[in-house]
């Protein structure tokens, strides 16, 4: 499952390095050996023995100072403070609880770092003996312990910034936890030595020390042990009734025969003849029926009769009757704000009052609208130059205001203080009086 | 310009045309007549034949070529709609063109003075004076009329299932919907209906149902039942063109009214065309007030109306139609009660006539509230079905029965025979075009995917909504599925380089050496580190049959496409105030459609309006009351259905949110879930469980990037004094999330029924319970406290999440990491060997040996 930290020629390499301790080889020599084979993943290895070195009774003494002396040597062509596992190296040498020469071989072995030359002056003599005569010639009174303190100092130059990984795993600790399989009251440590001796007997709750170690070299992984965290999975999202589909049967709709094909086309000609005419002049009584009629009998025919909305003042002003129902039929029509939009800008008159007039009965028209040709009444009243032309036209709007008044067209309320100043302004004409009591009624 | 020339070159038979005034009977006129007829009774080879006939006489003629191709389509078996759709796109277009060219040739874009006829009378003048329009109206003469070619490419893509297609052409249709002939209006009304009614929109649905109520005036035409055949319509609008007055008896009196108020109006107008007398002309404008005032109602309520005599479906049938569509209506917007009321009314209609389609309904209605076992007692009443079409839809619909009863195998039974009697649908021979439409293979394929989701079968599922995005693909809820298989297939192990949950939470020991020697070295079971690399590297990777791989990368990319199709339609609806169904709205070709929309819905509006004008103006005594209630039940169904889409949306953005948080934890995206967590904090009305999914997520994301302490912070939302975690929601939390729509539409409706989830159902609910979820929590305050060094405070965390989740493997795991952090090694080996999800491996590499 997780990733084996060493493969397999790396696990080979550090066991018959591992092995190659104990015998009466220089550590220099089995240091050097080991890292002529270039194929070495050197920081997997490293880590794979400071993780055993910081089981304290699975490697034996002399295992130890050739890890240590790895450990060091990895590193050792870069400023101490490169080295990974320099402060692993550090804690060693400081760790009371080790044997006094190992953590002298590791003071040595900080000592002499960056020292390149030295070596080539013989000066690592204490590389040059093996593991254990290294130990077994050590002399604890020719070595002082430094504080740790002072060897951070030394070794580790500014504060190592951590490498950004993630918490979750740097935080990890080494997840091999020795499990003695011993029998009760036994103590694991006791038959330490017993067990190193070669051809011993085997006794109960003993085993092979070197099938362990090769075993966990086969498994270290590079990740440790770390917190773990719940991460739930979402819930499926709830299917209701309407996410899954009903089927009803479709309706049929089947495909149309055009009928308009070769159809006459001559619809309503008439009328479009007879409207070319209104917009020139009064109809004659009876054209205007004929009109009315034809526009009754089909109600498309409107569409067809070749008002368009530019024309419509010609209209209205000719024949405000045929034009009340033209618009009419148009109400439903998708253009009929823009036939109301040119009724309003129109000049007043009398027939654009009595189209508007008897539109309102007819349909209801927009509020909007109403309330902008009142204004626009009332304004053009005031413009007028010729008094007795606006006499008038104030009598006519006064007439057309009461109308929409009684019939409930309006609102007076909206259009209150605009309606009561006109009446006010004309007061001199007999039907703004008139209007101006209507007003004093309602109110 | 070439309708000229080529006018001119076939010239004669053009006078002929012209010539109908003098009564004699063209040759093309009377052609035609014998091809509609020969269209009418079904003989299409002949048809073709006389339509070859005319087509050398009438070159280039739009409407001889479009009904060439339509009698062609029906000759050759309906065999090849998208050929059909192709020659009647070049017919409109055609059209257009001619229209818009002779309408050039006059000097604008008016569409009146550009006829033929008119051009050969002589009367250039009229066309001179009949410039200026709009030539932005759609509105063509007869002559250049693309209604019927427009209503039948919507026909087309209706049967095809392209409702967003068909709503495209039926749209500018029905805005100018006034001058189009009433036959043809009224199919494209009912198909709009249809259509929108697909499409789920509640809005445009009422608005043409209403339409349809007001302008086909189903009320009081009951007398008009008599002759409903096509035969009758085609003579009837042929008759139309000629001036004799031949419609009903309403049109008849009201224009002899009419006339009447016109006589009556007429002579005080006559007088004021004369001089002077003020006072008279005052008393005109007061009397033809008063003359106008009475005569209102009568011309607007024949305006509105559309007369009734061209129908091609007789009043009744119309009538149950419109109560059948408003049915349906209810129940899409799940106005459940009126629903009721209505189905029995439309069932009332239907006596002696064919029911089927009420008692569907009836069975739609039940299902919605619940009522499963009358459903299926009323859907087995219901239909024949010895019929494939039919077959085909009464499985389904009993597969969601049962699926709602929570028998998924049940429910796999019915959809797989469904689906049969679909395929052999299409191998019914001869083939129409209600076969294609008929075909809901793939509706019902997304069913099946649902129902494999529920029974655990990702891969199977995948596979259907795959099938099924072909239609649905702009709906947020199917990527949401599609990402949930995914996740339900990696949490199963079935994506590559993934391993099952199961084995995920299982802790793995290898026990090295023997004896003092034994070491136990825990693998990183749990980690989830493989998953990432083999997922990230096939991304796309199709799979032997052309499907994608799941993967959690396509689970990332569906989830953001499904809040990409989410925001869009929030960010419409919230734009044009007024709600449509944006998951089937055109966002592909951006401006443009969004401007043809505004309009719409602009034009829409000002029907609506009218409508009521006209319902208050025109027949006011007969609908009056009746209608007022009508069109307050609608406006409140639609309200009510935009406030249950409004949920809806926020439910499925939650789950979206909560998905991907969870996702981008799983591909190792840090930020990213980060982001996506927050903003599911930031829902408004989120519910519990998904704010304890979005702490959850959010701490973590920090944690994972090295911000411990604010993730502490997340996860102390929880934490109440003395450092215990609340319960982060309740059991009811649960119960409600899961049965939440059926809940709320009880109470909406009123329905005393309450729904009682079946045993089974419950299974569906595959989440923590509270006391789980409260674990969680402690445990994850403790993997915080403990990356913080604070291990005494995790400690106590752990304690408690063990109680509450003793078979948490990560929980176990933070519990081993404290204990070793503070040299407990023993209690750390008691834990390991007391977890359940503990699987002890012996070493099985021997070394040694081999070196």
């Amino acid at each position: 499952m997780g990733k084996k930290m060493l493969n397999f020629e790396e696990q080979c390499q550090i066991v018959n390095m591992l092995k190659s301790s104990s015998e009466q080889k220089s550590i220099e020599e089995t240091v050097t050996e080991f890292f002529n084979n270039s194929k070495l993943r050197h920081f997997n290895v490293c880590y794979s023995l400071a993780l055993l070195l910081q089981d304290k009774i699975m490697l034996s003494s002399t295992e130890r100072l050739v890890a240590c002396a790895i450990l060091h040597r990895s590193y050792s062509s870069q400023k101490s403070a490169a080295n990974p596992f320099i402060s692993f190296l550090v804690n060693a040498a400081c760790d009371d609880g080790a044997e006094k020469y190992e953590r002298a071989f590791v003071l040595h072995l900080l000592s002499n770092s960056n020292k390149e030359l030295l070596i080539f002056a013989g000066v690592y003599h204490f590389l040059k003996q093996s593991a254990s005569d290294y130990i077994n010639n050590f002399d604890p009174s020719s070595q002082t312990f430094p504080q740790q303190e002072q060897l951070q100092q030394q070794y580790f130059e500014k504060v190592h910034p951590e490498p950004y990984s993630c918490l979750l795993k740097n935080t990890a600790v080494k997840n091999v936890l020795a499990d003695p399989d011993l029998p009760c009251g036994c103590d694991a440590n006791s038959a330490d030595l017993d067990l190193l001796q070669p051809g011993a007997k085997p006794k109960l709750g003993s085993g092979d020390r070197d099938e362990a170690l090769s075993g966990l070299i086969a498994n270290l992984s590079l990740e440790g042990l770390a917190p773990h965290w719940i991460r739930p999975v979402p819930p499926r999202f709830p299917v209701d009734e309407k996410e899954l589909v009903w089927l009803n049967p479709d309706n049929n709709h089947e495909l149309q025969w055009d009928q308009g094909m070769c159809a006459d086309t001559s619809r309503g000609a008439a009328v479009r003849d007879l409207i070319a005419k209104a917009l020139k002049g009064p109809l004659a009584p009876n054209q205007q029926e004929q009109v009315l009629v034809e526009l009754a009998n089909d109600p498309k025919l409107v569409y067809h009769c070749g008002l368009t909305p530019r024309k419509l003042p010609e209209l209205v002003e000719n024949n405000p009757l045929i034009a009340v129902e033209v618009l009419t039929k148009l109400i439903n029509s998708p253009e009929i704000s823009d036939y109301f939009t040119v009724l309003v800008n129109m000049d007043m008159s009398l027939h654009s009052m009595e189209v508007v007039n008897r539109l309102t009965t007819a349909v209801e028209l927009p509020k909007e609208f109403v309330r902008m040709y009142i204004t626009n009444c009332i304004s053009s009243c005031e413009n007028i130059k010729d008094k007795y032309m606006q006499n008038r036209l104030v009598r006519l709007v006064c007439v057309f205001l009461q109308s929409l008044i009684r019939n409930r067209i309006i609102d007076v309320k909206d259009l209150f203080i605009e309606v009561q100043a006109f009446c006010i302004e004309f007061s001199r004409i007999r039907e703004a009086a008139g209007l101006f009591r209507l007003l004093k009624t309602l109110e | 310009m070439d309708s000229r020339d080529s006018s001119s070159s076939s010239a004669p038979n053009r006078d002929g045309a012209a010539a109908d005034d003098d009564g004699v009977l063209s040759v093309t006129a009377a052609l035609a007549k014998d091809a509609a007829l020969y269209f009418q009774s079904r003989k299409f080879a002949e048809c073709v034949d006389v339509l070859n006939q005319l087509k050398p006489k009438k070159e280039d003629d739009p409407k001889v070529l479009h009904n060439i191709a339509i009698a062609e389509f029906f000759r050759d078996g309906c065999s090849d709609p998208k050929k059909l759709l192709e020659v009647l796109n070049n017919v409109k277009k055609r059209s257009e063109e001619l229209a818009h060219a002779s309408g050039e040739q006059v000097e604008s874009g008016n569409n009146v003075g550009n006829k033929g006829s008119s051009g050969s009378k002589g009367s250039g003048t009229i066309t001179q004076q009949f410039s200026g329009s709009n030539s932005a109206s759609i509105i063509y003469t007869d002559e250049f009329d693309t209604s019927v070619a427009a209503l039948n490419i919507a026909v087309i893509w209706f049967h095809l299932h392209e409702y967003a297609k068909a709503l495209s052409v039926l749209e500018p249709l029905y805005q100018s919907i006034e001058p189009i002939d009433e036959t043809t209006a009224l199919h494209i009304c009912l198909l709009l209906l249809d259509v929108v009614l697909a499409c789920h929109d509640a809005s445009k649905s009422a608005d043409v149902l209403n339409y349809l109520e007001k302008a086909f005036g189903v009320g009081n035409v009951s007398q008009g039942d008599n002759g409903n055949m096509v035969a009758q319509q085609s003579t009837s609008l042929v008759g139309k063109s000629s001036s004799v007055p031949s419609s009903s008896l309403v049109s008849d009196t009201s224009s002899s009214d009419l006339a009447a108020s016109v006589n009556a109006s007429e002579n005080p107008l006559s007088r004021t065309l004369s001089e002077d007398p003020l006072d008279e002309m005052f008393s005109t404008l007061d009397i033809g007030g008063q003359n106008l005032a009475r005569s209102a109602g009568l011309t607007s309520a024949n305006d509105l109306p559309r007369t009734t005599v061209d129908r091609s479906i007789s009043g009744v049938d119309l009538k149950l139609k419109l109560q059948l569509y408003k049915v349906q209506f209810l129940l899409l917007t799940r106005n459940v009660k009126i629903a009721k009321r209505e189905v029995k009314l439309a069932m009332n209609i239907a006596r002696g006539r064919d029911s089927s389609m009420a008692l569907l309904l009836k069975a739609q209605l039940e299902y919605a509230r619940g009522n499963h076992r009358k459903a299926i007692k009323l859907l087995m009443a219901s239909s024949n079905r010895a019929d494939a079409a039919i077959s085909s839809m009464f499985n389904n619909n009993l597969g969601c029965i049962y699926y709602q009863l929570g028998k998924y195998h049940t429910s796999a039974v019915f959809f797989s025979k469904a689906l049969s009697s679909c395929s052999s649908l299409q191998k019914e021979k001869p083939l129409k075009l209600l076969t294609f439409s008929q075909d809901k293979s793939l509706v019902i394929t997304y069913n099946c995917g649902l129902q494999y989701l529920a029974c655990g079968k990702p891969i199977l599922a995948a596979r259907c909504f795959q099938k099924a995005s072909l239609i649905f693909y702009k709906r947020p809820l199917l990527w949401l599925r599609l990402a949930e298989c995914c996740l339900m297939a990696a949490e199963k192990g079935l994506v590559k380089g993934s391993c099952a949950s199961s084995d995920r939470s299982e802790i793995r020991v290898n026990v090295i050496g023997k004896g003092r020697w034994r070491q136990l070295l825990i693998e990183e079971g749990i980690s989830r580190n493989g998953l990432v690399d083999s997922s990230e590297k096939d991304d796309w990777a199709l799979g032997i049959d052309g499907q994608p791989k799941l993967s959690l990368s396509l689970a990332r990319q569906c989830l953001y496409d499904a809040l990409h199709l989410l925001n869009c339609s929030e960010w419409s609806n919230s734009k044009s105030a007024l709600p449509s169904n944006a998951s089937l709205e055109e966002n592909e070709d951006g401006a443009s459609s969004k401007n043809s929309n505004h309009k719409n819905l602009s034009g829409i509006d000002s029907k609506a309006s009218t409508m009521s004008v006209g319902l208050v103006n025109s027949n006011g005594d007969v609908k009056e009351p009746k209608g007022g209630t009508n069109q307050e039940i609608i406006q409140n169904s639609i309200s009510y259905y935009e406030g249950i889409c409004r949920r809806e949306n926020q439910m499925i953005k939650q789950a979206l949110l909560a998905n991907l948080a969870y996702v981008e934890l799983e591909l190792e995206n840090p930020l990213k879930a980060l982001s996506a967590a927050r903003s599911l904090l930031e829902l408004p009305g989120c519910s519990r469980i998904y704010i304890f999914l979005g702490h959850v997520y959010v701490a973590e994301a920090l944690c994972l990037l090295n911000k411990p302490k604010e993730a502490a912070e997340h996860l102390s939302f929880y934490l109440s004094e003395g450092n215990n975690v609340e319960l982060p929601f309740g059991q009811e939390d649960c119960e409600q999330w899961r049965v939440e729509k059926p809940v709320d539409c009880e109470e909406s409706t009123g329905a005393a029924s309450a729904k009682n989830p079946s045993p089974e159902g419950l299974v569906d609910f595959m989440f923590l319970n509270p006391e789980e979820a409260r674990g969680t929590l402690y445990a994850n305050l403790a993997a915080v406290s403990a990356i913080q060094g604070e291990l005494e405070r995790a400690h106590h965390f752990l304690r408690q999440a063990l109680s509450l989740v003793p078979n948490s493997s990560e929980a176990t795991m933070t519990a081993i990491y404290v204990d070793l952090m503070l040299g407990k090694s023993q209690d750390a080996l008691s834990k390991l060997k007391r977890c359940s999800h503990v699987r002890f491996l012996p070493s099985s590499l021997q070394l040694n040996k081999s070196s």
